[in-house]
């Protein structure tokens, strides 16, 4: 992790790890539900405040904590054309598998790359700091995959136009 | 013909099945393998493409093309450096990089096709998971392009390869499979275009247990003494697939070659494939004895005992009552281990004796005068059975309904890979 | 497979199939480009019929493609073809070549069909840059080759090389993107020392260049690129040289889009790996694994894959 990341990742995992205190709660609306409120946004009371960590105008995480869900999306660096499609690639290729990510969101909140929706149950059947765990991972990762993918795709054009130009000269 | 033709690709877990919609016969077969570098101990169904993707495996680069698909796989197999994968087990892709690399190939370098510029036909086993579905999808609308895919089952296509067959009026899709291949059979009900997944049956039984068979009795008589033993089952293979017959009775069958064995011992003529030697075997009762092994199982192993007759007696009772007698009336064989000759009227035959004698039972049990009509059996064999499944996608393919029951690349990008959860029904008279 | 052969599989084994076992064939295949065949024997066994669809057969014609056929399958050449076909061979089983060696050579050649048929414009602007390089001045016609539905080829032959234009469009938004990145490559890759001898290429986006800007029917879209090659004499001086050159720049466009659907699929690899390790790391937040095998009423196992 570069040292300039880093202020940044601990400051998601502070405030990841401090909005993580979930609690069962019922539907005050509908009678024998229990949904994300989060999600539900019904009754303000149970809403926290909203929070962004910005490292910069292009990458930053909203974190929206309520009574007993919280939402946390992220905005990935995509500094030109290809990484934007490769990010956009990318994440929705890990979102059409959201069946397995038991806590990724298959939509993204709008303006945002990707988004995670941890509630109570999940932080209770699953080690709480280890969920900030894979979140922080994840956004450490995904970053260096976008770039690596981007290089990767630079240097297979470049042998492919060699290879093509090259075949002139026999 | 504005539209070039569908490309149909059929790959099972042996063989593939690829060429175009329109043709009676795929343009080309080759085994579902794919030789690519890597280390031979790497696991096949981790995702080892990106075995390092450090720094050094990124900015090589295109490691990722060198591999070899169907026959040059094998052929490289022993090439060091290579190794050998098959990415479908059991009908289902295991491997998904493998496949998708082994579909690149496929199109590119056989076929010579531009995806973007054809619809695909793909098949399906039954019991196919939904996400599976959506995983091919992805790969074809996205990494190929295509203008429009349809999924079909694989036994549906053989129930609509069975339309060419002149016994067939209707053109049906309500029916029983019987799909034999080289690596399992199974016995597949389906209704109206839809496989009645409670009842299918699998059979442990198979060419590859045939061949098997056949080698083993000629082991026995002494005759592949002659035979190098690295091409002893290749032999017996052949064997297999130009002498075996189904009899209609096993011990008259054993009286006649006993009584004159010069017309009935045939004799097979083979070739050393590394020294060229010449060498010949005789072939005797294993030409009736093979075949037989689908309708009395014991004589090959004593773990799976039921006849194949009583096999699909039993799918057709378990399925619902009401289509029972449409799966009687059109059992449709499917692949190259139902190709032997006299297979469906033996068939018919056994499971016609089955049927009856219920019937019997219950007429005598109820003590009632009235008797049943009969229920009619009917086993459809016809010539494109060996790769019946590819030819029910080249007939469906032809068809026009086919571009509207596709699913389009446009749709793709609207609704994304669960669009293919759906599928849609064509083609079928009723 | 890096490269592209300039060969159809289809036709080379189908051929090698026949040769050894005649037998009745009729079947529909396809080449790149929305060139379409049709290998049938309409009279008898031995006697074999090729036809070749291919959509700009009229240009092809005007720029000399019957007498490079002509002088490649000589009385194979059908005057008259197939119904609904452009043009037409005619194989006799039976009058091939008696050697091993040549039959492989005559299966090939016939497999090159394709091939030799859009030699056609190309070979024309060679020998017309012959022709103008006493002159040293001017330049030869411009030939245009709708070889598709979208894109076309130009070709021109000046006093000292050969032009010869691509127009590329890509349907899909990320396609246009990579295949941004590969000419771009494309256009980079001359500056290694060891390639300086290849065909100069330029890349312009949207803007026609100034060769065929004249033409009336361009479009001028986002997806639209227009790739340019510059030929010298040096690549196609003597024969062996021109067809090698004829047969790898007539596979340029589905030498860049195979590349491009490559990286797609090894996209998606790195994509199925990296994921996998995610899913790793998340599985290692779980407390309890699933403890015990779980069973139907009947007493079956439920297998989770």
């Amino acid at each position: 992790m570069s040292n300039v990341l880093r202020p940044y990742l601990a400051a998601v995992r502070s405030t990841l790890t401090a909005a993580l205190t979930l609690e069962n709660f019922s539907s005050q609306v509908v009678e024998r539900h229990n949904k994300p409120e989060v999600e539900v946004g019904g009754s303000k009371e149970v809403l926290l405040t909203p929070l962004t960590i910005s490292r910069n105008e292009n990458e930053r995480v909203l974190i929206e904590p309520s009574v007993n869900s919280i939402r946390l999306s992220i905005k990935i660096k995509q500094a030109d054309e290809i990484e934007r499609i490769l990010c956009h690639k990318f994440t929705r290729f890990m979102m059409q598998r959201a069946e397995n990510f038991i806590v990724l969101r298959r939509k993204p909140v709008q303006g945002y790359d990707i988004s995670f929706l941890i509630t109570n149950t999940h932080s209770e059947t699953m080690l709480k700091h280890k969920i900030v765990d894979f979140i922080i991972q994840f956004m450490e990762d995904v970053d260096r995959e976008i770039s690596e993918m981007k290089l990767s795709l630079n240097a297979r054009a470049r042998i492919v136009a060699e290879s093509y130009l090259t075949a002139f000269n026999s | 013909m504005s539209v070039l033709a569908p490309i149909i690709c059929d790959n099972g877990t042996g063989y593939s099945k690829v060429g175009f919609a329109g043709n009676s016969d795929p343009s080309f077969v080759f085994p579902t393998a794919i030789a690519t570098r890597g280390s031979a101990s790497q696991s096949s169904n981790a995702p080892a493409v990106p075995s390092k993707p450090g720094h050094l495996a990124s900015k090589r680069g295109v490691e990722d093309l060198d591999f070899f698909i169907g026959d040059e796989a094998l052929a490289n197999a022993k090439t060091p450096g290579y190794g050998v994968y098959y990415p479908i087990r059991q009908g289902m892709i295991d491997n998904w990089d493998h496949m998708e690399r082994y579909w690149e190939q496929t199109i590119f370098k056989y076929l010579r096709a531009e995806p973007e510029d054809h619809y695909f036909l793909l098949t399906e086993p039954p019991l196919n998971a939904p996400e599976n579905r959506e995983q091919t999808a992805e790969i074809f609308f996205e990494s190929f392009n295509i203008k429009g895919l349809y999924i079909a089952v694989q036994a549906v296509l053989a129930l609509a390869a069975s339309w060419s067959s002149n016994r067939v009026t209707d053109r049906t899709l309500t029916g029983t499979v019987i799909d034999s291949g080289d690596g399992v059979t199974h016995v597949i009900p389906c209704a109206e275009g839809y496989v009645i997944g409670s009842a299918i049956k699998h059979i442990p039984i198979a060419g590859r247990d045939i061949s098997q068979f056949v080698l083993n009795l000629m082991r026995e008589r002494g005759e592949m003494t002659a035979v190098p033993p690295e091409d002893q089952l290749r032999v017996a293979s052949k064997v297999k697939e130009s002498y075996s017959y189904v009899c209609q009775d096993i011990v008259k069958e054993f009286r006649k070659y006993d009584a004159d064995p010069y017309t009935y011992f045939q004799r097979y003529d083979g070739e050393h494939s590394v020294t060229g030697r010449k060498y010949s075997v005789d072939v005797g009762y294993e030409r009736f004895l093979a075949p037989e092994i689908f309708f009395n199982p014991e004589i090959l192993s004593s773990d799976f005992l039921t006849p194949l007759p009583e096999v699909v007696d039993e799918t057709i009772r378990q399925s619902p009552i009401d289509v029972r007698r449409g799966l009687y009336k059109n059992i449709v064989l499917s692949g190259g281990s139902t190709m032997f000759q006299h297979f469906g009227q033996r068939l018919k035959r056994d499971l016609k004796q089955i049927v009856d004698r219920r019937l019997d039972d219950l007429a005598t049990a109820s003590g009632s005068s009235q008797k049943s009509s009969g229920v009619e059996v009917e086993v459809i064999s016809h010539k494109r059975q060996r790769y019946a499944v590819w030819f029910g996608g080249s007939l469906l393919a032809s068809l026009p309904e086919f571009y509207t029951s596709c699913h389009t690349k446009a749709q793709y990008d609207e609704i994304g890979p669960s669009i293919c959860r759906r599928y849609q029904i064509f083609g079928s008279a009723t | 497979m890096i490269l592209l052969e300039p060969h159809n599989v289809i036709i080379q084994t189908t051929l090698s199939e026949k040769i050894t076992k005649p037998a009745s064939v009729d079947v529909q295949f396809v080449d790149y480009d929305g060139v379409r065949f049709h290998l049938s024997t309409p009279e008898r066994k031995s006697v074999l019929l090729l036809s070749m669809h291919i959509r700009c057969w009229d240009e092809l014609v005007q720029y000399g493609a019957i007498d490079v056929l002509r002088r490649e399958y000589g009385a194979l050449l059908q005057p008259q073809p197939e119904p609904e076909y452009s043009v037409s061979l005619e194989i006799d089983l039976e009058q091939l070549p008696a050697s091993p060696e040549d039959r492989d050579a005559f299966v090939m050649s016939i497999a090159l069909f394709k091939r030799n048929a859009l030699a056609a414009p190309f070979e024309h602007a060679f020998a017309s840059q012959k022709g103008l390089e006493s002159a040293a001045t001017g330049s030869g016609e411009l030939m245009q080759i709708h070889y598709r539905d979208e894109e076309a080829i130009y070709i021109q032959a000046s006093h000292d090389r050969v032009t010869v234009i691509f127009s590329t469009v890509f349907r899909d938004e990320t396609d246009r993107i990579y295949g941004k990145v590969f000419l771009q490559e494309f256009v980079d890759a001359r500056r290694q020392p060891s390639i300086q001898n290849a065909p100069q290429v330029l890349y312009s986006n949207r803007d026609p260049p100034l060769e065929i800007r004249h033409l009336p029917d361009l479009r001028n879209t986002e997806d639209t690129g227009y790739v340019t090659f510059v030929l010298f004499p040096r690549h196609f001086g003597n024969a062996t040289v021109a067809s090698g050159t004829i047969s790898h720049i007539q596979l340029f466009r589905d030498y860049l889009h195979y590349h491009i659907k490559c990286s797609k699929a090894y996209m998606h690899s790195r994509m199925r790996h990296r994921v996998a390790e995610f899913q790793k790391v998340l599985n290692r937040a779980k407390t309890e694994v699933a403890t015990g095998e779980k069973k139907t009423v009947s007493g079956r196992t439920l297998v989770t894959r």
